[in-house]
């Protein structure tokens, strides 16, 4: 990995790495990968603008192909699948990079999405105007309290991704703050703004080219 | 019958006169209760759910707003949210019609009518009717009605109370009457003040401001001839509470210096006519006003914050009660109401709003036998501004043996849509931009946008966009009563109601700039039941327990079919996972108990000492969403179940002066994210002078 500055070096250190845990399914084909990832930093904020919490505006690049960070210096190359950039989702195609990658967002529990449904759209982003993972509160994959200050990932959204290779993989957005733990509607808001834009997702990257997740 | 008619006739002189209030059954047989049907009738012989506060109950219970009375009956919660609001049969504060002396309290907030602007010093008694009585009363009047009844004596009386309580608290009040040979007059006076209360130590804004209220209510009614009978009321009210709103924005906090104003009157001027034994006739006027106003100096870009309301209700209604034979009595009724609003949230404070209502209504009770009284109504609402409606409402009462008698009723109750619902045009400039229309300027307001280039897109619910239609609700209520007079009474009551058409925002369109355009649709369905039990026992002569508890489940139909559907989804707080809801996980409507329950001790001796212990629980209920279903399902989502005791304790010295002292929750439960308005222990005391 090559570092080209100080704070992709802080944003990449950041990130755990998990055990990846084959599955053991019946046909023994290892073509399946299933994994979680946790406290994936994701732009977090730096500072105040105009009373707003900004980062330094970069998108961590996540390979599910190979299940690890891939240095934003590779963002216009087909090595990354899924980036992060505070509630911004994009996948590698369309206005986000050269990948024959795509996306749609599916409603139901991750595990009953077994297969990827054959009438099944995979949308290309076309920044900065419209996302495949919507953006946007109560659009896309989270929800946003304006009274509480927290965003919350909807559940029963799974994000059914092609990869920039066109493999098929589903993700789920499990929480979006540091410890896969979100604050309490009566934390401060200095600690809710702290501990965002860390996501714990897991998914299920399927190798073979098949829209089969079992 | 005849007996009750010529009761009836010297009314309200001899009502009033009766001994049986001093009695703190809470549903004593002999008690008139006039809300249910519109005409005096006794406790005994109702066919709806009524509950009765006497003034003995008010005064014991040292409570000093309409609010702090109601928190403690069964199944009444207090809402805390633009002021004081009542709950009732799961019903939220807009669907209770709330009435001073007959006639309709109006400058609500969001839906809220603050019961903490309505003194109760000089209240005789208050009647709550549960569920819906739209078929007498109009709009509102889809969870219940509560009706204040003030003390007009018809007596030569004077008394003066003063009370001191914790928080700067000080409230005085002057009730006078006079009866003079046709002519009594009665006038009373209130001013209530305090200085407010901070739960957060260091917070620089108040959690209560400080503030005072008055009252003035001035009341004359003049006996003509044996058969004409005329009377005026005037009542003002005002309210005034400091504002020191402090905005956090991220780190800066911009303070600024304010205050909120709110002034009401009425006027109610009647003539009665006795046309002969059976029949008699009331023409009544009515006018109120309530002008709301809020002035904020805020020290930053957008300036000084000025809000406007201005709310004004005049309407002349004509009641006939006519009694065609012992057993029956008819009801008839007709009105005009016109209505008008200027705000500065509608386009402009010089441009009014209006609506107009004409309404008829007819109620026919007749008893076939001794023991079974059945009563059908209905009311017709024309409306300018919106659909017509009518209200229909069938009860029955069945007196099983001199013991036990059984009660059902159904009815459709409906609320209006509000003028805010209709002409509210607002947009925040604060919080993310939005805007929100009323369903008659909405499509004005998006081409105005559209051709302006200021809207990226409209969505799909845009083109649902219709005139809107008033709420609709069918309530059952199936009850049954033991009473044995002067020792037990206990009642059960079931009731459910199915609500339609709830008017619910959407968002109609997003602006470039990111904020959304909200306006209203009639989409919600939802269904509130339970089942409320009440228990009065005299242990003996010196003791009275009470008791009541109220089973209630309320749901949003929609969810109910999408749970069943297997659409909605909720995630586990410790593991992030998610699953598929099941019925039982679904909390229901927010802001609702399952359980409530409350139990009293009323001690009082021959010698003017008294004392209370009433303890009130209120058991869990709904506050956010917090998974992102936007629903009530975890248990981090639920506020906390609490008990709260209150005790007061008074003895009359001698002919002139009673004292009084008492704490309400002695116990100091405070929730500061979900009961602001409890401010914790309050001590008082309280000292009242009969002249």
């Amino acid at each position: 990995m090559k570092k080209s500055n100080v704070f992709a070096f802080v944003l990449l250190s950041a990130v755990f790495f998990y055990a990846c845990t084959k599955d053991d399914n019946a046909t023994g084909t290892s073509t399946l990968t299933s994994n979680v990832v946790k406290d994936l930093v994701a732009d977090t904020i730096v500072g105040l603008v105009n009373g707003q919490p900004v980062g330094v505006g970069k998108f961590t690049f996540y390979s599910l192909e190979n299940n690890a960070v891939v240095p934003s210096t590779d963002s216009n190359s087909t090595k990354w699948d899924i980036a992060f950039r505070g509630t911004t989702i994009i996948t590698n195609a369309g206005t986000s990079g050269p990948g024959a990658g795509g996306a749609f967002v599916y409603t139901g529990t991750f595990d009953e999405l077994k297969t990827v449904p054959t009438d099944s759209t995979f949308k290309k982003d076309n920044a900065p105007t419209s996302y495949a993972i919507t953006s946007g509160s109560n659009k896309g994959w989270y929800v946003y309290d304006p009274v509480n200050n927290l965003i919350t990932p909807i559940p029963g959204r799974v994000l059914v991704i092609k990869t920039a290779k066109g493999n098929f993989a589903k993700v789920e957005i499990m929480n979006y703050y540091k410890g896969g733990s979100t604050p309490a509607p009566s934390a401060s808001d200095d600690i809710k703004l702290k501990t965002q834009r860390f996501y714990t997702f897991r998914f299920v990257h399927q190798a073979n080219g098949t829209a089969s997740f079992q | 019958m005849r007996h009750f008619l010529l009761l009836f006739f010297l009314a309200p002189s001899i009502l009033f006169a009766q001994k049986k209030s001093d009695s703190l059954f809470n549903a004593s047989l002999d008690e008139v209760v006039v809300t249910a049907t519109r005409t005096p009738r006794t406790m005994g012989n109702l066919a709806i759910p009524v509950s009765l506060i006497n003034a003995k109950m008010l005064y014991q219970s040292g409570s000093l707003r309409l609010n702090d009375i109601l928190a403690e009956q069964t199944g009444l919660m207090i809402t805390d949210n633009f002021g004081k609001g009542i709950q009732m049969q799961g019903l939220s504060s807009e669907y209770t019609l709330i009435l001073l002396d007959g006639e309709p309290l109006i400058g609500r907030t969001g839906g809220v009518l603050d019961l903490s602007r309505i003194t109760i010093r000089n209240i005789k008694k208050i009647e709550i009717i549960k569920g819906p009585s739209s078929s007498l009363y109009g709009s509102e009047a889809m969870g219940g009605v509560i009706n204040i009844i003030t003390d007009r004596a018809g007596q030569n009386k004077t008394d003066a109370s003063l009370r001191y309580a914790r928080f700067g608290t000080i409230d005085g009040a002057v009730n006078f009457s006079r009866k003079y040979n046709q002519t009594d007059i009665q006038i009373a006076a209130n001013y209530n003040r305090s200085e407010g209360y901070s739960l957060k130590p260091f917070a620089i804004q108040k959690t209560v401001e400080p503030f005072w209220k008055s009252s003035q209510q001035f009341n004359l009614n003049q006996r003509i001839t044996e058969r004409w009978k005329t009377g005026l009321g005037l009542r003002l009210n005002n309210t005034y509470i400091d504002n020191s709103i402090a905005v956090q924005n991220l780190g800066s906090t911009i303070i600024s210096k304010g205050f909120e104003k709110n002034d009401e009157f009425n006027v109610t001027p009647y003539v009665q006519y006795q046309v002969d034994k059976k029949i008699k006739s009331v023409l009544r006027g009515y006018i109120t006003g309530f002008n709301a106003l809020q002035k904020l100096d805020v020290k930053d870009a957008y300036g000084a914050y000025n809000d406007q309301f201005k709310q004004l209700f005049a309407r002349v209604e004509q009641q006939t009660d006519i009694h065609p034979t012992q057993q029956s009595t008819l009801t008839l009724g007709a009105g005009i109401i016109r209505e008008q609003v200027s705000s500065n949230r509608y386009d402009s404070l010089s441009t009014v709003r209006n609506n107009q209502i004409a309404y008829l209504f007819a109620q026919h009770e007749h008893a076939f036998n001794s023991k079974l009284v059945v009563i059908g109504g209905a009311r017709f609402d024309a409306n300018k501004a919106y659909a017509s409606v009518l209200s229909p409402k069938i009860s029955f009462q069945y007196k099983i043996n001199s013991y036990w008698s059984f009660n059902a009723s159904y009815g459709r109750g409906f609320k209006a849509p509000d003028f805010r619902q209709l002409y509210l045009n607002f947009t925040n400039l604060a919080a993310g931009a939005y805007s929100v229309f009323g369903t008659e300027v909405a499509e004005a307001e998006i081409k105005r946008m559209t051709d302006a280039k200021l809207l990226e897109q409209t969505t799909d619910v845009f083109s649902k966009l219709s005139i809107l239609k008033p709420e609709t609700s069918g309530g059952l209520n199936v009850g049954i009563k033991y009473n044995h007079p002067q020792k037990l009474n206990v009642g059960l009551n079931i009731f459910r109601n199915d609500l339609s058409n709830m008017i619910v925002t959407d968002v109609i369109a997003f602006k470039r700039n990111g904020g959304q355009i909200y306006s209203y649709f009639n989409l919600k369905r939802a269904v509130t039941q339970g089942a409320e039990i009440n228990l009065s026992k005299q242990l003996n002569k010196a003791f009275n327990l009470q008791g009541g508890y109220q089973y209630l489940y309320t749901a949003d139909k929609d969810v109910l079919d999408a749970i069943r559907l297997g659409s909605v989804f909720q995630r586990d707080q410790s593991t992030n996972m998610v699953t598929r809801m099941k019925w039982v996980d679904y909390g229901g409507l927010p802001f609702r108990s399952k359980h409530s329950a409350n139990l009293k001790i009323y001690y009082e001796n021959a010698t003017g000492v008294f004392a209370t212990a009433r303890a009130m629980y209120r058991g869990r209920w709904g506050t956010m969403d917090l998974d992102g279903n936007g629903l009530i399902n975890r248990a981090d989502e639920y506020a906390q179940g609490y008990f709260q005791l209150n005790a007061s304790a008074g003895y009359q010295l001698n002919k002139y002066f009673k004292l009084m002292a008492g704490v309400d929750n002695i116990f100091n439960y405070k929730d500061i994210l979900n009961l602001p308005g409890n401010p914790g222990r309050v001590g008082y005391v309280d000292l009242q002078i009969n002249f």
